[in-house]
């Protein structure tokens, strides 16, 4: 079944502009449960109460309230929150192109990908240009009424979209007090660790890792399907911290 | 200085850190409540039995999943706890692989990872993992637990600290083939004007350069609205045509740009 796209758009650098799609990228697997009432095993549903007068409100009767200060609010309608939008509703507008290898990935929130909408020259014309230049293109779009500040890259034959974080938002080094220790390690400790790390060096492959947390929830709900009685088990006693040297040692065997 | 939420201990051969984990992403948006436009009380979410209609405490509340065959299992928390992995409070580092091999598509969270205590031995045993990632161009590959779930987490040097990313499954991405447009190469000389439209925008990655300008508008329109102005609602945004002809776009953008 083809993907379904989320968002039809157009992306535009300079006065060019590639009519294109949004799809997601990602798609979480965890095991997701709906709530249930323990007793007769009934939905549970939420309500909107009114925390004054404790009767269900429906939704037309909510308005967006700021806090201002402690309980005071300033309230807005659906609709003057939607204002704050922006006025590039279809548009992807790339602002600037800069070095993929330069953005810390830690900038980086959710991804989407891009394909096509009609013609697919404009798309492969820029696809091909982004892959030779080795440059990701910085822009904004409106999604869902916000704007994004997004980076465009191209990534296994198509065209990836990461939503971003704004500097403000990412902590740095500096804004964490870290005390240094007295001594540094010692030159046979890095060389030890340094062969430590090669003995475990591996290729990655996303392929090689499983979630096995995911796994063990849907046999602990076959288990119960079938009917057997689940009792919890004792934890395990924690492992002592131990000298630094001796156990970088005895990680390597010798 | 960030909220710490959890900490434990990193562990490389047989080699553990004392650590503690701090949100390298801070939260900067603007959040509302929702309030009874009629009398502007703040609403509140309440649980109902959808059976009895009568409100249900949370301690009533369990996991409901339903099967394939529309059968529903119940599971209450203490029995989900039961399949929560025992190490609670180890990062189990299970291989180191090049940094550049991982990409950013499986990020998902970041976090640092701090020394935890003042020990010297803990500062120095840090100390000696950055310096040994730094120096290989590796990072850490390791699983841990987070309050009930288990992550596979990417460990590296960021800025003369450890950076922890929580990474998505291999199954949790999907895949571009029926995404990717396929057809035949572009011809050569569109592609070289738009590497030069390319070349003409380049800049520098300089994060500062950028604003979160939905939040400023949205702080303004509390702003005005708290002094009583009216808020315009935004027009309907128009759909750009894609140009009749792609090298005559390229050519008027490197025009305008030089």
């Amino acid at each position: 079944m083809p993907p379904k796209s989320i968002w039809n758009g157009t992306i535009s650098f300079g006065l060019a502009h590639v009519p294109v799609k949004l799809y997601s990228a990602t798609e979480s697997k965890t095991v997701s449960f709906r709530e249930v009432h323990v007793s007769d095993g009934a939905r549970i549903e939420h309500k909107r109460v009114c925390s004054k007068d404790g009767r269900e409100v429906p939704f037309k009767q909510v308005v967006k309230g700021y806090e201002v200060k402690p309980d005071e609010f300033v309230v807005l309608s659906k609709e003057e929150v939607a204002a704050a939008a922006g006025a590039r509703g279809k548009v992807i507008e790339i602002e600037d192109f800069v070095p993929e290898g330069e953005i810390d990935p830690i900038f980086f929130e959710k991804t989407y990908y891009v394909g096509c909408r009609d013609e697919a020259e404009g798309y492969r014309v820029f696809l091909a240009a982004l892959e030779r230049s080795g440059r990701v293109g910085i822009g904004r779009f409106t999604f869902h009424n916000r704007e994004y500040l997004v980076a465009v890259r191209p990534l296994d034959g198509v065209l990836a979209l990461h939503t971003m974080r704004f500097h403000d938002e990412v902590v740095e080094a500096g804004d964490l007090e870290l005390r240094k220790p007295g001594k540094g390690p010692g030159k046979r400790e890095v060389e030890m660790a340094g062969q430590l790390v090669e003995s475990l060096h591996r290729q990655f492959d996303p392929e090689d890792y499983e979630d096995s947390y995911r796994e063990a929830v849907l046999e602990l709900i076959e288990r119960k399907a079938k009917g057997e009685d689940l009792s919890p088990e004792e934890p395990e006693p924690e492992e002592e911290p131990s000298d630094l040297t001796a156990a970088l040692q005895a990680s390597l065997g010798s | 200085m960030p909220r710490t939420i959890w900490n434990g201990s990193l562990s490389f051969g047989l080699v553990n850190v004392p650590v503690s984990l701090t949100s390298a992403a801070r939260d900067l948006d603007m959040h509302f409540r929702q309030l009874h436009k009629s009398d502007g009380a703040p609403i509140e979410q309440r649980r109902y039995c959808s059976k009895e209609d009568e409100q249900v405490d949370w301690e009533e509340v369990a996991r409901g999943y339903e099967l394939d065959d529309g059968e529903q299992v119940v599971l209450t928390d203490a029995e989900l706890a039961m399949v929560q992995p025992r190490k609670t409070r180890t990062i189990d580092i299970e291989a180191f692989v090049d940094i550049e091999e991982v990409d950013p598509i499986y990020f998902d969270h970041p976090w640092f990872l701090l020394p935890f205590g003042e020990s010297e031995g803990t500062l120095r045993a840090y100390q000696l993992l950055v310096r040994v990632m730094e120096s290989t161009e590796r990072a850490a590959l390791g699983r841990f637990v987070m309050r009930t779930k288990e992550y596979l987490v990417l460990v590296r040097p960021r800025e003369g600290l450890l950076s922890l990313t929580t990474l998505l499954f291999a199954d949790e991405v999907r895949t571009t083939d029926e995404i990717a447009p396929g057809g035949r190469k572009p011809a050569k000389k569109k592609v070289d004007q738009a590497v030069a439209v390319i070349d003409a925008l380049a800049t520098d990655w300089d994060p500062e350069r950028y604003t979160d300008c939905y939040r400023q508008r949205l702080e303004r329109i509390v702003k005005d609205k708290k002094k009583g102005k009216t808020i315009k609602a935004p027009e309907e945004p128009k759909q750009p045509k894609p140009p009749p002809d792609l090298m005559e776009a390229l050519e008027a953008t490197l025009a305008k740009a030089r």
